[in-house]
């Protein structure tokens, strides 16, 4: 107990500093950036995410819903039935948690970054990595301050690239009907030019950090989201959900820069809150799918495959129906809301394996230090030893 | 000790000056909220009414030591977190700011639990004054409309451990008309309520509720003095609350507690005749059902769930009948920008999911059982009758004999169900040509 005062103290003294020294606004690259030979492991994190509740998913009467994970995903790796969330059951400080290894108190609708240090600045601090080799792609359009902490040493110039391709989709659909005018959203190929415009004009409005280290990137990072955005509007299916264009960007991202930590945040689970049980059942099986397919393309391309380990997690549950709310919510803190589940699959993971230990969703962040091998800020979570490293 | 300053006037006034001291002895979140329900008086149902004026008379009777006992918990978060140095004064918007002074604390969930043990020790004795066992029968009827793709061999599947299931004989009751007025009775006259309802109603309109998606019963129900809500007949009301609040957004909001207490205020009348019974009271209940309930603005399902769990909390009518529909499919893009309206042009035809609508009410139907069985008035003394037009199968539970029963093998004529609800209710209706299904009312 007495560490931890001494740590909310600490924490709270460099915050306090944080607010009163100025704010650099642009990360930096670092000064001997370490060749990425040095570093080969790769990790996918990606969030189940938007809230799920263990038996709409892993549960025996859920499989239905998960099928790529439980009949092709889960084979090939190591599944931890009992996971478990701990902190505020808000999408902001459960992934947040994830990715500090530390319960967070802050802000739910994003306007606070963490208060302890995220994987993405200690692995790159520590290995003098520039700012393409740790992305977060999120649907939730609160989360574009998840990239980096609040701490003074930390922050901007370690932060990840943190992209919301969710909240471009949104802004960019209230300008087309924000007149009578002009082609409105029946007019896909306009749409698709108006975003290109808005990504021209300056995507710090939508929330997205996307450090630059140089023109160079800067009009290759262009380039990819502009690729991205037009392949998600030429795909046959004209998926219209928020995490089928995080997964077109978060493919162009690994396809461009091969980045080594890669946090993707799927959330259209969170429908759930319309109230309408089949768009959440429905929700579920599209990020099944997707995971799928985001292991599949990570498996296509040489820097990812046989090097990357991914992680999937909901970064929690939602209320149960007894005790709870129902599943439209996830605020009632009660046992459905914070029992999840975990798989991991790939480098260094015991294939066909599961294991009964309850585990904690704030063991991700110190298992994803031990695979990139950086030393994990003091922190709630413990590693996962079934996992070789 | 904090003091607030709640404004009350009439009543309220009365009750929080009888117990004065009382209310002083309490942890202020426990004072707040009591002030807070008693500044809204004319706006709560009498339930609301006798479930705080027995709040107050149970506490003020408690022995000094046991209610200290009660409240040290909550008095020591509060303590600890520095809830009395708010200087908010305003009961409503100091709760507002000590939940926010909690939460940034990270001891909401610490005090939720000291409250919920608060009030978990003297609910049994409210409960016993307010609901005693000799109270009268309710019935809560849940029927799903027949353009609803029904899958029988899923249908009430959340049930299986629960209440009977009867055959139906469907015989002369094709379509929704003919359904409603079979299970519900004929009107004695136009502007009056159906049989059944109509002699539920005695004691104020407020005793009998129809909740819809769609408007079928409220047409069989047309000018009755009864309590009525449709999703499609409120639809100008949504239309101008949605523009309202997309307005307030478009020009900016502090906070989401700030535009919370601004869509709190909102004085906004649904349009004549869309409402079968429009007391003060009720056009609050309906602003607060879409403000409050995720989803009811956009899907029409939602919207009876939510309000039918409010009404059951809230109002405890005798009868509720909740009748849910097939909802639209969402529209792409427009859909993604909450609360804005599509302009004229880019109006994406509408596409009913009749599918997804029956996993829907499967669930919400289910929610408004168990919300049902929470709540004292309904344990123990409620039948619930679940059907779907066009099926011939019925599931009914007796909430005082819950466990599944083998099922009926005499099909039920939907006169047999009117009568087995009249005779639940103690109620004498005309036209009773069926005869009570006997294992129900017994």
């Amino acid at each position: 107990m007495r560490w931890r005062r001494r740590d909310a103290i600490r924490i709270l003294a460099a915050c306090m500093a944080d607010w009163w020294l100025p704010h650099r606004l642009f990360a930096q690259r670092p000064a001997t950036p370490k060749s990425k030979a040095q570093h080969e492991r790769r990790v996918i994190v990606v969030t189940f995410g938007g809230g799920v509740r263990y038996e709409d998913t892993l549960a025996r009467e859920g499989w239905v819903n998960i099928p790529h994970l439980t009949s092709e995903l889960a084979p090939q790796g190591l599944v931890y039935p009992i996971a478990r969330h701990e902190g505020l059951t808000g999408h902001f400080n459960s992934t947040a948690a994830l990715v500090t290894g530390s319960r967070q108190n802050v802000d739910a609708y994003g306007s606070e970054a963490p208060v302890t240090p995220t994987i993405f600045e200690l692995f790159r601090r520590e290995h003098a990595l520039p700012p393409e080799d740790t992305w977060m792609i999120a649907t939730n359009k609160s989360f574009g301050l998840m990239g980096g902490s609040k701490l003074r040493s930390f922050g901007d110039p370690y932060s990840a690239n943190v992209v919301l391709p969710k909240q471009l989709l949104i802004s960019t659909i209230k300008a087309a009907v924000s007149t009578e005018s002009g082609p409105g959203v029946e007019d896909r190929r306009a749409l698709a030019e108006r975003m290109m415009l808005a990504l021209d004009e300056g995507y710090e409005g939508f929330g997205w950090r996307v450090f630059e280290s140089g023109r160079a990137l800067g009009a290759e990072l262009k380039a990819s989201l502009a690729k991205s955005l037009l392949a998600y509007f030429n795909d046959p299916a004209t998926p219209t959900s928020g995490d089928e264009l995080t997964f077109f960007m978060t493919k162009e991202i690994m396809n461009r820069f091969a980045p080594s930590l890669l946090v993707v945040n799927f959330w259209d689970i969170d429908i759930a809150h319309y109230g309408a049980y089949s768009l959440y059942l429905e929700a579920i099986r599209r990020t099944d799918r997707l995971v799928y397919e985001l292991w599949q393309h990570a498996q296509a391309l040489p820097a990812y495959r046989d090097r990357t380990t991914l992680i999937v997690v909901p970064e929690m549950g939602r209320d149960s129906d007894v005790a709870g709310n129902g599943f439209a919510n996830h605020r009632s803190g009660d046992e459905s809301c914070r029992r999840v589940w975990l798989v991991a699959l790939g480098a260094g993971v015991p294939r066909g394996a599961g294991s009964e230990r309850p585990i904690r969703t704030l063991d991700v962040a110190p298992t994803v230090a031990q695979i990139l091998g950086f030393r994990m800020a003091e922190c709630e979570g413990k590693p996962l030893p079934e996992l070789a490293f | 000790m904090i003091q607030f300053n709640p404004g009350l006037t009439g009543e309220s006034a009365t009750l929080a000056q009888q117990h004065r001291d009382t209310l002083a002895r309490l942890p202020a979140t426990v004072r707040a909220f009591i002030l807070t329900e008693l500044q809204k008086w004319p706006l709560l149902f009498e339930a609301e009414q006798r479930y705080q004026r027995a709040l107050l008379e149970h506490v003020s009777r408690l022995p000094e030591h046991d209610l200290d006992q009660a409240i040290a918990g909550i008095g020591r978060i509060e303590k600890d977190a520095g809830v009395d140095r708010i200087g908010e004064r305003n009961p409503a918007r100091f709760q507002d700011e000590a939940q926010a002074l909690l939460r940034k604390r990270g001891v909401n969930v610490a005090w939720r639990g000291e409250v919920d043990r608060f009030f978990q020790q003297i609910d049994p004795a409210l409960d016993a004054q307010l609901y005693p066992g000799d109270a009268p029968r309710r019935l809560i009827v849940q029927l799903y409309a027949g353009n609803i793709a029904v899958q029988r061999e899923k249908l009430w599947n959340r049930f299986r451990r629960a209440g009977v299931r009867v055959p139906l004989n469907l015989e002369g009751t094709t379509g929704s008309d003919a359904f409603l007025q079979a299970l519900f009775g004929v009107r004695d006259a136009a502007g009056s309520a159906p049989a059944l309802l109509a002699a539920a109603t005695a004691s104020g309109p407020l005793d009998a509720w129809i909740i819809e998606s769609h408007d079928a019963l409220h047409a069989l129900c047309d000018g009755a003095s009864m309590t009525g809500l449709s999703y499609d007949r409120l639809r100008a009301y949504r239309d101008e609350l949605t523009r309202t609040l997309n307005q307030k957004i478009q020009s900016g909001v502090d906070s989401p507690q700030a535009f919370a207490a601004y869509a709190r205020g909102l004085q906004i009348a649904p349009p004549a005749g869309a409402l079968l019974y429009s007391a003060d009271v009720l056009l609050a209940f309906v602003r607060d059902v879409f403000l409050t309930g995720n989803g009811t603005l956009l899907v029409n399902n939602t919207f009876v769930e939510w309000a039918a769990v409010q009404a059951l909390r809230r109002a405890q009518p005798r009868i509720l009948v909740t009748r849910f529909g097939v909802r639209d499919k969402l529209k792409p893009f427009s859909s993604m920008v909450l609360f804005s309206q599509p302009r004229a042009s880019d109006h994406n035809p509408v596409v009913p999911d009749p599918a997804g609508s029956f996993i829907d009410v499967e669930q919400l139907s289910y929610y408004v059982w168990l919300n049902a069985e929470k709540n004292p008035a309904y344990r123990q003394k409620t039948l619930y009758l679940f059907l779907a037009e066009g099926v011939d199968e019925m599931l009914a539970i007796r909430s005082d004999k819950p466990a599944a029963q083998p099922a009926a093998t005499t099909p039920a004529r939907l006169a047999d169900v009117y009568a087995t609800m009249a005779r639940w209710l103690g109620a004498t209706v005309p036209n009773q040509s069926g005869e009570p299904i006997l294992p129900l009312v017994s």
